[in-house]
């Protein structure tokens, strides 16, 4: 590909807006090139980009990606590195000095130890640090894979365990602390070990697919073809078959290698990323990327193919004179550094995992991100977008957001019932998943996002107990969560296994009580633990004030589409067993009121879909000022609530002064002044009543008769019965 | 029902008129008051003699009353109940007082009857004055009415005689609505169903109700439309109403003439009286006149189509053809009716008539676009609301025998019948006479104060010492029969708070 026509690609990407793409990269990168290095050395346990010199080595730390970050160097002796890892507690550094030999140096002690292989039988391959309980050093080797301990201060190297494989070559991630070793004439037998903290598990022998190309010839299967992924806690592993042109997608469980299906490739050379727990599949020669989100059931991308989009790069810097960019003005310097900046997909770029570029020949490092807002714009398919949104964990804030005006806007233009109901599911389901996993109210509290009602609007014990009774509707949680701390890994396994019947997943299934066996494997990633703090997740008090206040304002007329709305929302709260807050059901009853509509909001409250509270009973009253049925609703149900004060004064108010005496008098209401009762009763003009009133707090209120009311309820009856007297 | 033959009370025993005041005004045209008159074979000089003392009283109690005038005339030999349909059409009731059959009878019961007709009438074919209004020579009305009152008295009908409210129904309440209780989880469902029902239909003024077996489950019409609708929807369309009427859907199914055999009994169409009543009628034997006429009431008019909804043969109004349609009172506006069935769940939703240029088109298409987002939502609501069906015996409290009605709200509550009918015939016929009591108070009050409901307690120890018991509160009416009670006032008065408190929310404690 000539670098023109890259140019001028990475121009569209420049110029056009977040819709062009769905995945960028953010200017600045990290520059990472170094005057005398001898390459660039990803160390995925340490999250460092390494690059060693001569005599030293220069690390960046590249999580939490940071642009600016400043270099550590650490000096080391002179010679060959073919690869450099620090170990976990970075005080020691291995250096891989020839295919027979490693070198540990000491950071603190400046000393080293050197660890050789028999030169003559076996060859290094590559090496990582591992926290498992075992040992802390793995050695892979063409003959199998060496499990040692090294002991810093003794300088001593111990032998743990040895695997006796023979290895063609290797992939590890750090992240799924999870490496295959490949083997065979075409290199596609794979045995797996994973190195937890728990124990180093032995994964089942298995073979990837290779479709032929013609015959007796076999394609061979290269290491930059196959990837670990980490999505959701689940351990994939992704092949690029060049032949078939498919990029088979398997699925990692404690006794069984499960294929997932497979993913159209459009390029021949494909390389993989994963952010926040989607998976990227870069047709490098295309040079587009492709999005999927594995958890769903289907294989369809999230979103149609687009460029990769370099965001942010100063444009000043590229039209202006002063810069050494040569497009369009006619300079005719050399191609700058500027220019190669800009080319997406360019050879020099290599991958890391999980969402790391590297632009190896030009010393920068980018870090991938996903453009939400893009995403979510680009699909009229409101629910599934708000399911993905949903699942999104790195810019949780960023996709609550986006849910919250997707499902004002969807109401704004009045999509169909059937779809803004969906919409409800989605959230519903997943802010009632968030509580039961707790991870709502870690994000509440983290991030403070609505501190000032989590107290009065958000308690969480009710919800809990009631999750706690176990209906059926609730989803999976039958699964052992000790072995399987994500939520994901729950639902999913289950899902999966009773959609695909296979043996091997059933067995997953089964064996879910006894333990060890057939448990899907799972990353114990402590670095994806802590980002999960907070969530998209959405409470029914912020859809209430963000979503359906904010849309009743902004709507004019038609408040039934609106209580349709509500309702809908109510059954999805329902069916997760979240409780409402009485802001809502107040709600409910203004749109039913304005629409005319007392029948309904009859039922609606006899049938406790509004549920009774203080604030309904007294929207009621406010409501039923023209719909004298609707107002005795809001007493009964003051009455029902037992508050008996304001029963009273609402019996007064509406002139059952009688009533409302005997109800005083049966439940002991002292409360309301008895002015009141004679003033309804003077009011109604019975002397007689009046009369009955007057006697009655004579008789029953102590101290009545001193009272200045008696004394002047006391003279209106007599002035009322005079006349009658007279007559 | 047919074990109270006492109730019955033979044919000739009961006379029903209808009859407009602004008619016939000049001497020897009296008959041109005479829109409806029951028995039809009754000669002419004899129905005249009955509207004319009607007209009498009418006249003469309007001295001293103007806006109410009679209600009721209690005459040695006959009870003659009064109503004011619309103005100056009158419906009047008379009935033989036997003391041997122990005619004891509510009053408020009998004008319960003639409401129901009038109101069922207006909301299939409007007012009765429109009517008059649009065809002064009054044909048009009479074979209207004739064949409505016909079609709604045949129900009434048990062997030759009509079978009139008496004291045995003291525990009903005619012109309620009975509904379903139901939970949260399953009204919230029945509601989202509503909400997609009235928005299939697309347009903003669509209603709907909801029944499942004879009970109501959701309205969203107001209370006098819900009335009629789920009255007519229980006497026609229910599953119970439509294998009540599928048993003799054979016969009925041979045509009208069939029909009119039945309803021949009490009315021979060819009768001479009738046609001179009816003016200008053509002598067909079959009965048909000459008017196209939709006789919703007649037994067997729905049957199940195989998609689930109810279809009508030839409804043949004079307004669009074959699809029924109905007024309601609320909006003044005339709807399609179109009633759907799911197993026990019977579905009526109302399109309004202006929404749809082409029913014969755009009807169907609907109909077909409810069923496609609809029917899942109704399978659900159907499922929840027979797991949770008690039966018909669901709404009966031991020990009690109850009525409950909520004024506001058009609904009431009754201890099932066939458990009402184990009461002893004293307490029914003492029940009776205090509900007759107590429809007077409230009448009372209710001419001298419109907005505040006559609070009232009685409780009668009846001569087999049971209790009998009516309490009113603010709109809410609760009628009792304890039998086999204790003997104090305070028991009967503890039984009565603990059934509010248990199954009215405390509403009458």
């Amino acid at each position: 590909m000539n670098s023109e026509a890259s140019s001028s690609q990475a121009s569209i990407g420049l110029s056009g807006s977040g819709a062009l793409s769905h995945v960028y990269i953010q200017y600045p990168p990290l520059k990472c090139s170094f005057p005398g290095s001898k390459g660039l050395f990803y160390d995925d346990g340490n999250k460092l980009l390494l690059s060693p010199t001569s005599d030293q080595v220069i690390s960046w730390k590249v999580a939490p990606f940071e642009p600016n970050v400043e270099r550590t160097s650490d000096s080391v002796s002179e010679g060959p590195v073919l690869s450099v890892r620090y170990s976990l507690d970075n005080k020691i550094i291995a250096i891989q000095r020839s295919s027979h030999e490693i070198q540990f140096w000491n950071k603190e002690k400046g000393n080293s130890y050197s660890h050789r292989c028999k030169p003559e039988s076996e060859k290094i391959l590559g090496f990582f640090w591992t926290d498992s309980s075992a040992c802390n050093f793995v050695l892979v080797k063409t003959s199998g894979l060496d499990m040692l301990t090294y002991d810093s201060e003794s300088q001593n190297i111990q032998l743990i365990e040895s695997k006796r494989v023979n290895v063609n070559w290797y992939i590890y991630t750090h992240e799924s602390r999870l490496v295959l070793l490949a083997s065979g004439m075409q290199c596609k037998s794979f045995t797996g070990f994973q190195l937890s903290s728990a124990g180093i598990i032995r994964l089942p022998k298995f073979e990837m697919l290779m479709a032929k190309s013609v015959a007796n010839s076999k394609p061979i299967l290269a290491a930059q073809d196959v990837h670990i992924i980490t999505v959701y806690g689940r351990i994939y592993c992704l092949q690029v078959d060049r032949v078939a042109m498919l990029l088979h997608c398997y699925r990692f469980y404690r006794d069984a290698v499960v294929p997932q299906g497979s993913l159209p490739v459009y390029s021949s050379k494909v390389s993989v990323s994963v952010v926040d727990n989607v998976l990227l599949v870069h047709q490098v020669d295309a040079k587009v990327v492709i999005l999927y989100d594995l958890f769903a059931e289907s294989r369809a991308p999230v979103s149609a193919p687009l460029p990769l989009l370099l965001r942010d790069y100063p444009r000043a810097s590229m039209s202006s004179t002063s810069s050494p960019c040569s497009k369009g003005d006619g300079h005719s310097e050399p191609k700058p550094v500027d220019e190669d900046e800009t080319t997406i997909y360019r050879g020099g770029w290599t991958f890391f995992n999980p969402d790391l570029i590297c632009d190896t020949s030009s010393g920068l490092l980018w870090k991938i991100h996903l453009d939400l807002d893009s995403i979510s714009a680009s699909s009229s398919d409101v629910p599934s977008v708000l399911e993905f949104l949903q699942r999104r964990k790195l810019e949780a804030n960023k996709a609550k957001q986006l849910c919250l005006d997707l499902a004002r806007t969807i109401i704004l233009e009045h999509r169909a019932v059937g779809i803004v109901a969906q919409s409800m599911d989605v959230l519903m389901t997943s802010y009632s998943r968030a509580i039961k996993t707790g991870n709502y109210f870690k994000g509440i509290i983290a991030d403070k996002i609505l501190s000032f009602d989590v107290q009065t609007a958000h308690n969480p014990r009710p919800a809990t107990d009631e999750f706690s009774r176990g209906d059926s509707s609730g989803g999976p949680i039958k699964m052992d969560s000790s072995v399987i701390p994500d939520e994901y890994t729950r639902s999913s396994t289950i899902s999966h296994s009773e959609s695909s019947g296979t043996k091997i997943q059933q067995s997953s299934l089964e064996s879910e009580v006894p333990g060890p066996s057939s448990v899907p494997l799972d990353a114990n990633n402590l670095e994806q633990q802590e980002s999960q703090i907070t969530t998209a997740a959405i409470s029914p008090d912020e859809l209430y004030r963000f979503v359906f206040s904010s849309v009743d304002e902004e709507m004019t007329g038609d408040p039934a589409y609106l209580v349709a709305i509500l309702v809908e929302f109510l059954r999805s709260a329902t069916l997760e067993r979240i409780r409402e807050y009485p802001s809502l059901y107040v709600l409910m009853i203004q749109l039913l009121a304005r629409g005319g509509r007392f029948g309904e909001l009859g039922l609606f409250v006899i049938d406790k879909i509004i549920e009774p509270s203080k604030e309904v009973a007294y929207q009621l009253l406010e409501s039923g000022r023209q719909h004298p049925p609707t107002r005795k609703l809001g007493i009964d149900m003051l009455r029902q609530l037992l508050l008996h004060h304001d029963y009273v004064l609402s019996l007064l108010q509406d002139g059952y002064y009688l009533e409302a005496l005997r109800y005083a008098r049966k439940y002991k209401v002292v409360t309301v002044q008895p002015s009141l009762f004679l003033e309804a009763a003077y009011v109604s003009n019975d002397s007689q009543h009046l009369a009955s009133v007057l006697r009655f707090f004579s008789d029953f209120m102590p101290g009545f008769k001193n009272t200045s009311d008696h004394a002047t309820y006391g003279e209106i009856l007599r002035q009322m019965n005079s006349p009658c007297v007279g007559a | 029902m047919g074990l109270y033959s006492t109730a019955t009370i033979s044919a000739d025993a009961v006379k029903l008129c209808v009859f407009d005041l602004r008619r016939g005004q000049r001497e020897g045209e009296e008959v041109e008051k005479i829109l409806y008159f029951y028995p039809s074979e009754l000669p002419l000089t004899d129905q005249l003699s009955v509207i004319g003392l009607s007209e009498g009283l009418i006249t003469f109690t309007r001295i001293f009353s103007p806006d109410a005038a009679c209600e009721v005339i209690e005459a040695e030999r006959h009870s003659h109940v009064f109503y004011e349909a619309e103005p100056d059409v009158w419906m009047v009731m008379v009935v033989e007082k036997n003391k041997e059959l122990e005619g004891i009878w509510r009053i408020e019961a009998l004008r319960g009857m003639l409401k129901e007709v009038h109101s069922l009438f207006v909301m299939f074919n409007g007012s009765i004055r429109a009517m008059l209004d649009k065809e002064s020579t009054g044909a048009l009305i009479r074979s209207h009415l004739f064949s409505f009152i016909t079609d709604y008295l045949f129900d009434f009908l048990a062997g030759k005689k009509l079978q009139l409210p008496s004291f045995h129904d003291s525990l009903q309440e005619r012109g309620t609505v009975q509904m379903l209780t139901v939970g949260r989880e399953a009204a919230i469902e029945i509601q989202s169903l509503v909400r997609v029902l009235e928005s299939c239909a697309g347009s903003a003024g669509c209603h709907s109700l909801v029944l499942f077996h004879d009970l109501l489950v959701s309205t969203s019409v107001c209370p006098d439309d819900t009335v009629n609708l789920y009255t007519y929807a229980v006497l026609r369309m229910t599953p119970r109403a439509l294998s009540a009427s599928g048993s003799s859907w054979s016969y009925i199914r041979k045509g009208n003439t069939a029909a009119h055999l039945t309803t021949g009994s009490i009315l021979p169409t060819s009768s001479t009286s009738t046609e001179r009543v009816q003016g200008s009628r053509d002598t067909s034997p079959s009965g048909e006149n000459r008017y196209l006429i939709a006789r919703p009431l007649q037994q067997g008019k729905w049957s199940k189509g195989k998609d689930g909804f109810l279809v009508t043969n030839q409804w043949g109004s004079d307004m669009n053809a074959s699809f029924p349609t109905v007024w309601l009172q609320q909006t003044k506006e005339r709807m399609y009716l179109c009633a759907h069935q799911h197993k026990n769940v019977t579905i009526i939703l109302l399109i309004p008539v202006t929404s749809i240029n082409n029913a014969e088109r755009e009807i169907p298409v609907l109909k077909q676009q409810l069923l496609e987002n609809a029917s899942l939502k109704i399978l659900k609501v159907e499922e929840k609301l027979a797991k949770g069906w008690g039966g018909e015996n669901a709404y009966h409290v031991s020990g009690y025998r109850y009525l409950l009605v909520d004024g506001d709200r058009c609904v009431s509550r009754a201890s099932p019948a066939a458990k009402a009918a184990t009461l002893a015939k004293e307490s029914l016929v003492a029940m009776c006479k205090l509900r007759e009591e107590v429809d007077m108070e409230k009448s009372r009050t209710k001419d001298d104060d419109v907005n505040h409901d006559k609070d009232l307690e009685v409780c009668i120890r009846a001569k087999n010492n049971s209790w009998i018991v009516a309490r009113i509160l603010r709109g809410k009416e609760l009628y009792v029969v304890l039998e086999k009670a204790n003997e104090t006032l305070l028991y009967a008065s503890d039984a009565i708070e603990k059934f509010s408190n248990r199954y009215c929310n405390g509403t009458f404690s």
